[in-house]
């Protein structure tokens, strides 16, 4: 808890939550396999779209390995397959080439098992469903009982702030706000893996900074792991422990950057000469991409 | 709204509506009053244009001609007017209730969907209401079953082709997320695509109480009941009778009406959700 959170409710509501959701720690069923296989192994992956319009070479030739409990973000110029590379992982889209495991199986029966919490550019709320029922929804389909899904629902609402708009519908919220929604959505049923696509793209400065806390704090206590989308320098290198810097047309990987920066990340992280020189690494990174 | 969304001090949910209780009855007097006060006024026009132009009765009766009607006639042509609801209503759920079974089964096997739904366009596209005197032939002509019949199917294709619609044209994003909780076909249908489907089938509710209403009664100018709305309106008009056809018009009008706002009130309980409500409810 650091300076930022003085605001006394907000104190006061993390540590309810806490006290609300204790089995959300104690399940073990979602964490990771206590194996040493990678989180996320991507070899030789190639993507091409094929449309009446054209042919379009999304990504090639990706290698990429994501250890167990490890934040990596994706960065690069708009259209060089973040997001599709992000859906590959998820199993939502097929690679044209190349192999992805994932919890030492297939994306596919990571999928299966429950292992993805996805967060999509777009909110992509269930606008007949309201808030806590867009929340619980994971929960539904996964058949936990109702005082269950209620419990934890209400835990994620007010992670993200927003137990007072329980019962309100989509539209009646901000763009920001929905998109907190699917953040607490993706969060309720503990999956071991977070896909998470510009999640904080529709927020403010002052939210956006105290998600990436939450994210942080989040990511710190259950070790999930995490591939982070994000067009923002200063929030990749805030958050990650690795940054992939992606070049387009077709994508690959221009470079990877390590951010050795010290763990937990505080506010005092944001004024270091560290997270500077970091920030300048992956920005000369990205424009080397670029002028190529 | 800065600070909601800032999350530092949200909105109470009840200041977010514009709506509040004592603004409620002036938005809606002020929303209703102009079409009360144009129909007032369309009416002693009306009245006055007969009287000042002499116009002939058979040609167009007098709003008080027709107001006369109601006070000789009302128990008969309510009665009437009631027999074709019945018809109109009967015929509805029938066709509505099989327009939505298809669809639903249409969703298990999507190769049937894709064989049906070509002819299911076409028939809509046909003007179904000429089957009356067959049906009349089938079902005998003064068995309500003849006049529902012809509801039922004339309700039925909008119903299943919309539904079809709702079911199948899903925001993708929202099959991404229920794919990646592994969720079963099963569930999918149960959670996504029939909500995404009731508005839809409400359009088509809508659409099909007053395709009803026109069915019923003119496949009753084809011969039927003598208790029938469609039968008394052409009886009186081929008597010359053209105040009493004109008022068996207006209840039939009004039934139809009413039909309508009942669908409207039953889809604002089941889908409260939906745009085209909350488009109304804020104005
Ligand atoms: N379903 C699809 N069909 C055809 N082309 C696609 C499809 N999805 C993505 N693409 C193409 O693949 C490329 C990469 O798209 P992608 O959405 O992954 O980019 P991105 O890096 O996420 O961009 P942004 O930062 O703007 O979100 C683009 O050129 C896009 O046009
Ligand atoms: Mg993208």
């Amino acid at each position: 808890m650091d300076g930022r959170y003085s605001h006394p409710s907000f104190v006061a509501r993390l540590a309810s939550a806490h006290v609300v959701a204790p089995r959300r720690v104690v399940r073990s069923d979602n964490l990771p396999p206590m194996t040493d296989s990678p989180a996320v192994a991507i070899s030789g992956i190639s993507k091409v779209f094929e449309s009446s319009s054209g042919r379009v070479d999304a990504l090639r030739d990706i290698e990429l390995h994501v250890t167990q409990g490890e934040f990596v973000s994706l960065i690069g110029p708009s259209g060089c397959g973040k997001s599709t590379l992000l859906r590959l992982i998820g199993d939502l889209l097929e690679p044209s080439a190349g192999r992805i495991e994932v919890n030492g199986t297939t994306a596919h029966q990571a999928r299966l098992n429950r292992d993805y919490g996805m967060v999509f550019q777009q909110a992509t709320l269930f606008e007949w469903r309201s808030v806590i029922e867009n929340v619980e929804l994971p929960l539904e389909v996964m058949g936990r009982d109702k005082a269950e899904r209620t419990e934890t629902a209400m835990a994620m609402l007010d992670l993200v702030q927003l137990t007072e708009f329980a019962e309100l519908y989509p539209y009646q919220l901000s763009g920001g706000m929905q998109q907190r929604v699917a953040i607490a959505r993706a969060l309720s049923f503990e999956p071991s893996i977070l896909l998470m696509d510009e999640p904080f793209g529709a927020l403010d400065e002052m939210t956006r900074e105290r998600m990436q806390a939450e994210v942080l704090r989040i990511w710190a206590k259950t070790g999930k792991t995490v591939v982070f989308v994000t067009h923002s320098i200063p929030e990749a290198v805030f958050l990650s422990t690795r940054v992939v810097v992606m070049s387009p047309r077709p994508g690959r990987i221009a470079g990877i950057v390590d951010i050795d920066l010290d763990q937990p990340r505080t506010d005092d992280t944001r004024e270091a000469t560290r997270f500077y020189e970091k920030m300048t690494e992956v920005r000369e990174a990205l424009r080397g991409v670029q002028a190529g | 709204m800065i600070a909601a969304t800032q999350g530092n001090a949200p909105i109470p949910p009840d200041e977010l509506s514009p709506g509040h209780r004592r603004g409620w009855v002036r938005t809606r007097v002020r929303r209703y009053l102009p079409a009360a006060l144009l129909f007032l006024s369309g009416l002693v026009l009306w009245e006055l244009i007969v009287r000042v132009f002499h116009i002939k009765r058979f040609l167009l009766p007098r709003p008080t001609e027709i107001i006369g009607v109601f006070g000789r006639e009302f128990g008969t042509v309510t009665a009437a007017g009631w027999f074709t609801m019945r018809e109109a209503m009967g015929g509805f759920v029938l066709g509505a209730v099989a327009g939505v079974a298809i669809a639903l089964l249409t969703s298990r096997w999507t190769l049937v969907r894709d064989g049906l739904m070509p002819f299911a366009i076409a028939v809509n596209a046909t003007p179904i209401i000429a089957l009356a005197p067959i049906m009349n032939n089938w079902f005998g002509i003064t068995n309500p079953m003849a006049k529902m019949s012809i509801v039922a199917v004339i309700v039925f294709f909008p119903v299943m082709i919309n539904m079809v619609r709702g079911l199948s044209e899903v925001s993708p994003g929202n099959l991404d997320l229920m794919g990646s909780y592994g969720a079963s076909p099963r569930q999918i249908l149960r959670r996504v695509r029939i909500p995404n489907s009731l508005p839809y089938v409400f359009g088509a509710f809508k659409v099909g109480t007053t395709l009803s209403v026109i069915a019923a009664i003119v496949s009753e100018y084809f011969g039927g009941s003598r208790d029938a709305l469609g039968v008394y309106i052409s009886q009186q008009a081929a008597l010359f009778h053209f105040a009493e056809a004109w008022a068996a018009i207006l209840v039939a009008s009004f039934s139809g009406i009413v039909f309508y706002l009942a669908i409207v009130a039953i889809e604002s309980l089941v889908i409260p959700w939906h745009a085209s409500i909350r488009a109304v409810a804020d104005t």
